[in-house]
């Protein structure tokens, strides 16, 4: 948008004669960290909460979990590839991102972000590759020229498929998950922290930020891979497995009672403490976000959701009709962190500078930073999701003697 | 004796190392040479902001060549303004004493936007201690004039209560008689 005062002042005072506004500062106007910022922390939530169905399966041995915990492997590779693209596209000069990495400094905390990203990818890359290398070797084999080449830097150059070699493959999976629990919850609660650590914005400021951005993490990451699975399952007339579902809707029920509870108790010690600039916050939800916070996020996203998850937890139900109420809650869940960011992000500055005033914000289609920017951002992870799904097959079930904790193949070469 | 398997996992920790030695070389080649001598910043930016040519003059440095402007603008109300906030910097307009190059002035429409980037009150932030401001259009429907009218209609640009202070004086006078 151009910043152009004259253009700004006229939106204001449309805007503001709608408000309690009084004072705006002119420097805040415009809100600077706009719909990128949301997709930054949505995005890595999606790779978090994915990463932790696979650990489930891959190092705390949640046998049920096998049909998904290949596919979230992927899943979160897919958009981790994807998490540095909003913040990259915020940038008026993107490419100085390498400066800021060449020289970390204590005192500023978004290079940290990018050592913390390069480990997070590098570790999941290997998990990917050492649980599909059983796969890559076969496909290898049949396989001629550059694609020969491909598998074979892909496999590490080893085509030994012996229970030996893959008791050891396991071992290394369960080492590289096992490291990739804290390196994922340091991700994405540096993600909160990188919030929460904005002293002068009071909705942010807070040390709970980091802790309730990692449980809504988990809860969009574990919504999206049942979202998908049933889609992409149902799409190919694949059969769904319940028992799977319900593991992971099980998971998920219990990371967002965590999650609502710890954004409610936000606003709740906020209103008790009655802190500083707690005026503010006051009028903020019950202002400019009234319908976002309290109608969306709360009542429609959460209480909804938490309602149907009681349900689905005490009622017993058959399958037909689980399954079905699961889509809907995953992809309710799906909706309900994103809000719950936008709201952060966004809503944490609508409120001016000179705790006062409130602005506006106007989303804008076609701007580096508007809703087309999102679309396409979002459907990237899904392509690449694509294009790896002809080299790593996202289903155990479609080749026989995938593998599993347990090597089960017989005809192992050499 | 390691299985063949063995050894190529043991070769990829090992280039995992070598490549993440690799990146810090390659970093620590990349680090400016003056960076972190007094803290996190290049020691070589203080001397390279130190050389740069000063652009902006001060209100005095127009008023020997400009004595009509100067004249009128230490009168009013815009004294405390710089000339270069309206007119533009100084070294686009003189070099070493001898004028270079003609700054742009202000025309018609061009005058209202300017003075109301200072005098809007739509700026909530502006303090009125500070700033006196006007409202648009009320302040042309109060005057009672065509809302076409710029603001250097009825102020003098650089010294803005000047006319309207010296019709108020004639108006006095006649009232008083
Ligand atoms: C070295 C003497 C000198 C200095 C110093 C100087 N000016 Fe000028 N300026 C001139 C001359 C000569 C002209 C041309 C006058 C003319 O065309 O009538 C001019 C023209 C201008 C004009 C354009 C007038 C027009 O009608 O186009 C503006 C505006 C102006 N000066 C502003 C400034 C400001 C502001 C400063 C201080 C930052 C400044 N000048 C300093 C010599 C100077
Ligand atoms: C509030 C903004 C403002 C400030 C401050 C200001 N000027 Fe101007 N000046 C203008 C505008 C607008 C015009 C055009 C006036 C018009 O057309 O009525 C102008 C015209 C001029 C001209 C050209 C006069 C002409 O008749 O062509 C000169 C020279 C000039 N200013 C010099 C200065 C100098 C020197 C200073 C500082 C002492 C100064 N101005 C401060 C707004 C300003
Ligand atoms: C850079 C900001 C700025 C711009 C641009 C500017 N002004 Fe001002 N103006 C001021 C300030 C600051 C004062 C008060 C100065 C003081 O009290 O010392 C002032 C004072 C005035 C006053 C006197 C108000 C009063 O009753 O005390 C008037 C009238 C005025 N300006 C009109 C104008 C007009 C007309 C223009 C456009 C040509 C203009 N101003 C452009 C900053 C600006
Ligand atoms: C029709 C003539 C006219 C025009 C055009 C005009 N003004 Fe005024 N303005 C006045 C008069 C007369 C006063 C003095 C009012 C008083 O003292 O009661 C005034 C006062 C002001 C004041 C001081 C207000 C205060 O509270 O004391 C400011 C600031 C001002 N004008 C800015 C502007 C600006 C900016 C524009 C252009 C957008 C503008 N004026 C256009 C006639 C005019």
């Amino acid at each position: 948008m151009n910043p152009n005062l004259y253009e700004a002042q006229s939106t204001l005072s449309h805007g503001a004669s709608m408000l309690i506004s009084n004072y705006v500062f002119p420097n805040d106007l415009h809100v600077h960290w706009s719909m990128m910022i949301v997709l930054y922390p949505y995005i890595t939530g999606l790779v978090d909460g994915a990463f932790i169905i696979a650990a489930l399966y891959y190092l705390f041995d949640v046998k049920s979990l096998k049909p998904v915990a290949r596919f979230s492997l992927l899943f979160a590779f897919a958009f981790l590839c994807c998490a540095t693209l909003p913040l990259l596209l915020h940038l008026g000069r993107p490419e100085r991102n390498f400066n800021m990495l060449l020289t970390p400094s204590p005192s500023s905390a978004m290079a940290g972000f990018g050592y913390i990203y390069a480990i997070s990818m590098g570790v999941l890359s290997f998990i990917v590759l050492f649980v599909y290398r059983p796969d890559l070797v076969e496909r290898g084999k049949k396989s001629k020229g550059v694609m020969k080449l491909i598998y074979r830097a892909l496999t590490f150059d080893s085509d030994d498929l012996s229970k030996k070699a893959l008791e050891l493959d396991t071992k290394i999976i369960r080492f590289l998950v096992g490291l990739g629990i804290p390196v994922a919850a340091v991700l994405h609660g540096y993600v909160g922290f990188i919030f929460g650590g904005v002293k002068a914005n009071p909705t942010w400021s807070t040390p709970l930020m980091p802790v309730i951005f990692l449980f809504s993490a988990c809860v969009s990451g574990i919504s999206a891979i049942v979202l998908a699975y049933i889609v992409i399952r149902k799409l190919g007339s694949l059969s769904i497995d319940a028992a799977c579902i319900k593991t992971c809707i099980k998971t998920l029920t219990g990371f967002f009672i965590l999650a609502f509870s710890f954004e409610m108790l936000e606003v709740f010690s906020h209103s008790y403490l009655k802190t500083g600039y707690h005026h503010m916050v006051e009028g903020l939800l019950n202002g400019p976000l009234a319908s976002s916070f309290w109608l969306w996020q709360v009542k429609i996203c959460s209480v909804i959701p938490l309602i149907l998850l009681g349900f689905m937890a005490f009622v017993k139900m058959r399958d037909s009709i689980y399954l079905p109420i699961s889509t809907i809650v995953s992809a309710i869940l799906l909706l309900q962190v994103f809000i719950m960011r936008w709201n952060v992000v966004i809503g944490g500055q609508l409120m001016s500078k000179s705790a006062r005033g409130y602005t506006v914000f106007h989303p804008e289609w076609f701007d580096k930073e508007g809703i087309l920017a999102v679309i396409i951002i979002m459907t990237i992870p899904f392509i690449i999701l694509y294009v790896l799904g002809k080299i790593f097959p996202f289903w155990g079930d479609a080749i026989k003697g995938s593998i599993s904790s347990k090597p089960v193949r017989k005809t192992g070469g050499n | 004796m390691l299985s063949k398997h063995a050894m190529r996992i043991i070769l990829v920790v090992i280039s995992v190392v070598a490549v993440s030695g690799v990146g810090l070389l390659v970093k620590a080649q990349l680090i400016p040479k003056s960076f972190g001598l007094y803290g996190a910043y290049r020691a070589d930016a203080i001397d390279e902001e130190a050389q740069r040519v000063v652009r902006h003059g001060t209100n005095a440095s127009c008023f020997g060549c400009h004595p009509y402007e100067a004249k009128t603008h230490l009168k009013g109300d815009h004294k405390t303004i710089s000339c270069e906030f309206c007119h533009g910097t100084y070294s686009d307009h003189v070099k070493s004493g001898k004028k270079i190059a003609d700054l742009p002035v202000k025309k018609g429409a061009e005058i209202t936007t300017l003075c109301l980037r200072c005098h809007n009150t739509e700026i909530k932030a502006r303090s009125t201690i500070v700033i006196k401001t006007v409202a648009m259009p009320d302040h042309l429907e109060q005057q009672k004039v065509k809302l076409t009218h710029n603001c250097n209609q009825c102020h003098n640009v650089h010294a803005p209560l000047k006319y309207i202070n010296e019709a108020k004086k004639i108006t006095g006078l006649m009232e008083e008689h």
